[in-house]
């Protein structure tokens, strides 16, 4: 009975990476997660961490990724995930308001 | 003809009942309440046909106790029908062998210890109904032999008061009076004067005043603080989707917090997308609380009422031009006409469901479970009998697939039928699955069937987080499968998707996105809702509605 | 990060610890200690499979209110309710520990330090107590911080902050009743076992955790207000929080010890006549409570809004 620890690698076409050293998006209440994103020289790739006490949904984990990072053409970032049973649209919605939120801070939002 | 051959045995047994229960009668029809027990023992039979309320809300919980506790050596193997199995004692009849035979629409929080007694032989299953299905066989095969009811208040003459919630009262007790059944009544008050007569003397034997006032269940409160931003996306995707596109302004909502949802947001986004007026006007409808803001906000014309709900009795008696209101000022709700109203004058029927499985067959049965369906599969189909047009029926009707296969090249009209689920629910359990658990009930519960509430040609639309699949425009069994595919995300069945098909629904506006839809995600969350909590609503209704304790955080 | 403007304006209740860690003190000003990106979170919960958070579900830091040095303690109730475990107790108490040195540190380089230099510490509670995944760890944390909260006495004023969706419960209603000010919302809720675990182990009868509008007249901001187990009782919203705990670093720390709840012979006597009160008097509900001290329709005062409220609401006399 041990927190499963996912792996994963991705690498895009034409990266770009994140617009600040790092962020961290999210609460880890039952049914969410948090994200710690950093900037890190991976050749390009994108590597992602996910700490989940689910089994058994790796592959939909992959796709939900992917999909992400894909979006969003990242490269050279890393994702770390600390998740409580969060569903793949709450998994998507939350990487998706952490990016925006990001963006919106290194653009000159305010603290 | 044969002259020896009696023709009103009915009449002349309720009679000799009758007589065996003149002790009891104080005055008029007025039976004390520490006699109700005997009473019972007097007029009901071995396995004679009871009806007893078994509402959705209000219970006739004083007269289920006092069945109970009935000398099943005196009277047993009775055959229940009831609308809904809500009370612990609606089974304690099966246990203790007073009764032995049930045909009923909905059972709720007894639903497995109803699945229990039926693989245990304790209760012998007639069928599950939904509730007009079950009213409509009180005239035919299943007339009461004794009514079970509950009011608020009598007179000495048998008057009964129903009021605010009215519900199943009267269908049932004109099947049963005009079949010389026997009808006794529990009240909370038994007065001089009545507000006003819903159910006549006539109809009514014996009434008894209860020692404490009867169960009532707000089944149709949801808290706005509940909310979650995916069911906000979802309720956004329906009005832009669904409601809007085809001005959709006769509905039922069905229960459930993705409705409350849509509920929430038509004083805002749906204001914002210049609905009001054009949808939403008429509703076969239980007074929810979570309509305040709409109603307020002016969307709403007009709202029959299956049932009341526990603390709206007073804002509802202050909208009188919005509801259907008594002399007294009271609503009067009625199950049996609000559920003919979403049958045939109601364009669409939207609400939740558990599963759905790969060819569309929407079911919230679960293996253990024997729940029912109670109104949903009346109104959650395509009423065939409807005749009279309307702008969002004809346009589903000119968009249906399959229609030249059925009809040849007859126009025809069809009702939009939408279930709204994510495609996980809670502990990642999927909602889109390759079998139904229904199947798994049938077997436990040796059913005939799996319970099924809304069947495959029935549904016209399904609205996932990942969007609406427009079924009813597909022109085969193929591409029905394909369109949930499609919106089913990341389950079993949503991974089958393929990507070109999907493309290709989408072009064809099978199948809509989000995105397709032009709604802009990050707008989904709280501050959407017209009204965040209960202590909201209630400001918004003016102080009028009264949350029950349950529902109070301050 | 949230925009601290945007958080004035927000709803206390609804705002997670983060954001109330930076919307109670001034903009811009908040530096937080051990965040995510330490990623110090839990030891033990992967061994028992549950989930983590890098932040172990408080957030500490400081920031300042005008010159005025204030570290802030921020609990998040959706994290496993906000409990106490090993390592968020751990940064509970040395972020009070830090601001007691700090003020050590200030007061010995200027022996006339003046007040509005002060530094101040500033709970804002949100937790059921000890986390029981880390048992005893969140035992010790619990003592840890009563103790360093003894330390900080006559020095440090510690201002609880109660006005979140899981309340204070548990081990920490006794941590907040040892702090020298509490200022609550009447969203907020203070008591020491929660409603759940009276009703699982005395009975409904006892007392019906199901009714809510029961639970919050027993346990809510209001009730406790009128009872003066709160100092203040303000809107909810960040905005009103800080400019009451704006008003209340104000106070020296001479004048603080009358706002304490705890810490005298005194208080320790009025507790005891008040015990001997509610058994003469045997209330049914706090409602006779709140008529016993003067409010002549106690019924109206649920659902009085904010400012009526504070005008009529009459409060139980306190001595000490």
């Amino acid at each position: 009975m041990a927190l499963n620890e996912l792996q994963y690698e991705f690498k895009v076409d034409n990266p770009t990476t994140i617009l600040k050293e790092n962020y961290h998006y999210g609460v880890v209440g039952s049914g969410d997660m948090e994200v710690l994103m950093e900037k890190k020289d991976l050749g390009g790739a994108v590597k992602v961490k996910v700490v989940t006490p689910v089994s058994g949904f790796d592959k939909v984990w992959e796709r939900v990724l992917k999909k992400f990072v894909t979006e969003n053409s990242m490269g050279d970032v890393s994702l770390e995930i600390n998740d409580n049973n969060a569903t793949p649209v709450v998994v998507t919605m939350r990487l998706r308001q952490a990016l925006a939120e990001l963006v919106k801070e290194a653009e000159g939002g305010d603290k | 003809m044969d002259n020896t051959k009696v023709w009103d045995t009915l009449l002349r047994d309720t009679n000799e009942r009758k007589k065996k229960a003149e002790q009891y009668v104080k005055e008029g029809k007025i039976v004390a309440a520490e006699d109700t027990v005997a009473l019972l023992e007097a007029v009901i039979k071995s396995g004679d046909k009871v009806n007893i309320e078994g509402n959705n809300q209000k219970q006739a919980d004083f007269l289920a106790e006092c069945l109970a506790k009935v000398d099943p050596e005196k009277i047993n193997n009775l055959h229940m029908v009831q609308s809904v199995v809500a009370l612990p004692s609606h089974l304690d009849i099966f246990e203790r062998g007073i009764a032995k035979k049930l045909d009923y629409s909905f059972s709720g929080p007894q639903a497995g210890r109803l699945a229990e007694y039926v693989t245990e032989g304790k209760l012998e299953l007639g069928a599950i109904h939904t509730y007009l299905e079950l009213f409509g066989r009180y005239f035919i095969d299943l007339p009461p032999k004794v009514a079970l009811v509950v009011g608020y208040e009598a007179d000495r003459e048998g008057n009964l008061f129903t009021g605010f919630n009215t519900e199943d009262t009267p269908v049932i007790l004109e099947a049963t009076k005009f079949k010389q059944g026997i009808v006794v009544a529990q009240v909370n008050k038994i007065v001089d004067k009545l507000p006003r007569v819903d159910i006549p003397a006539d109809w009514v034997d014996y009434v008894i005043e209860a020692p404490k006032p009867f169960y009532i269940e707000p089944l149709f409160t949801r808290d706005p603080a509940l909310i979650t931003d995916t069911q906000i996306l979802m309720a956004m995707m329906a009005l832009k989707g669904i409601y809007g596109p085809y001005e959709v302004q006769t509905l039922n909502h069905g229960v459930g917090f993705f409705t409350a949802a849509i509920e929430l947001i038509l004083p805002t986004y749906g204001e914002e997308l210049g609905l009001k007026g054009k949808c939403c006007s008429y509703f076969a409808l239980n007074p929810h609380p979570t309509m305040i803001p709409a109603i307020e906000s002016g969307w709403v014309k007009n709202i029959h009422c299956f049932g009341g709900e526990l603390g709206m009795e007073e804002y509802v008696m202050a909208r009188p031009d919005l509801f259907f209101i008594g002399p007294d000022g009271n609503l009067r709700s009625n199950r049996a006409f609000s559920q003919v109203a979403g049958l045939y004058a109601c364009d669409m029927f939207i609400g939740g469901t558990l599963q759905i499985d790969k060819y569309g067959n929407s079911s919230t049965a679960t293996a253990s479970r024997i729940a029912g369906f109670g109104g949903a599969p009346n109104m959650g189909c395509d009423a065939k009998g409807r005749r009279h047009p309307s702008g969002a029926w004809l346009k589903c009707g000119a968009e249906y697939g399959e229609r030249e296969k059925l009809v040849g090249n007859m126009p025809k009209g069809k009702g939009l039928v939408v279930q709204m689920q994510e495609t996980f629910r809670e502990k990642m359990a999927p909602t889109f699955v390759e079998e139904l658990d229904a199947w798994k009930l049938a077997k436990n519960a040796n059913l005939d069937l799996p319970p099924v509430m809304i069947y495959s040609d029935d549904l016209t639309h399904i609205v996932t987080e990942e969007g609406i699949a427009y079924l009813h425009k597909c022109e085969s069994m193929e591409q029905r499968m394909s369109a949930i595919k499609a919106v089913a995300g990341y389950t079993d069945i949503g991974l089958q998707a393929d990507e070109k098909e999907t493309k290709a629904l989408r072009e064809k506006k099978i199948v809509q996105t989000p995105e397709d839809l032009e709604i802009d995600v990050t707008r989904a969350n709280r501050s959407l809702l017209a009204a965040k909590n209960i202590r909201e609503l209630v400001e918004w209704s003016g102080g009028l509605y009264n949350p029950p304790a349950k529902f109070r955080n301050w | 990060m949230a925009n601290w403007d945007d958080l004035q304006k927000s709803s206390f209740l609804e705002s997670s610890a983060r954001e109330r860690a930076l919307g109670l003190v001034d903009k811009g000003t908040f530096t937080e200690f051990i965040s995510p990106i330490d990623r110090m979170s839990s030891p033990h919960l992967p061994v028992l499979g549950e989930a983590v958070e890098f932040d172990d579900g408080i957030v500490v830091g400081v920031g300042l209110i005008g010159k005025k040095p204030v570290f802030v303690v921020s609990q998040e109730g959706k994290f496993i309710g906000g409990s106490v475990g090993e390592v968020g107790g751990a940064k509970m108490v040395n972020t009070i520990k830090l601001a007691v040195d700090m003020y050590d540190k200030m007061k010995a380089e200027n022996p006339d330090l003046p007040e509005e230099k002060r530094p101040a510490v500033v709970v804002s509670f949100e937790t059921g107590g000890v986390r029981l995944h880390e048992a005893n760890a969140g035992l010790l944390a619990h003592a840890e911080v009563m103790d360093q909260i003894q330390d900080a006495r006559g020095k440090v004023p510690i201002i609880g902050v109660i006005g979140s969706k899981v309340g204070c419960f548990g081990g920490m209603g006794f941590v907040a009743a040892a702090t020298d000010v509490i200022i609550m919302s009447e969203f907020g809720r203070l008591g020491l076992t929660g409603p759940e675990v009276i009703e699982q182990e005395l009975g409904k009868e006892e007392f019906d955790a199901g009714n809510r509008a029961l639970v919050y007249r027993t346990t809510g901001g209001k009730h406790k207000y009128i009872m003066q187990d709160c100092n203040f009782m303000v809107e909810d919203t960040i905005a009103s929080f800080r400019d009451q705990i704006a008003e209340v670093v104000k106070i020296s720390i001479d004048e603080m010890e009358g706002l304490r709840r705890i810490g005298s012979l005194e208080l320790v006597e009025e507790q005891i006549k008040l015990v001997e009160l509610a058994a003469k008097m045997q209330p049914s509900d706090s409602k006779d409570v709140w008529a016993h001290f003067g409010n002549e329709k106690p019924e109206e005062l649920t659902d009085m809004p904010y400012d009526e409220f504070m005008k009529v609401v009459k409060r139980y006399p306190k001595q000490s």
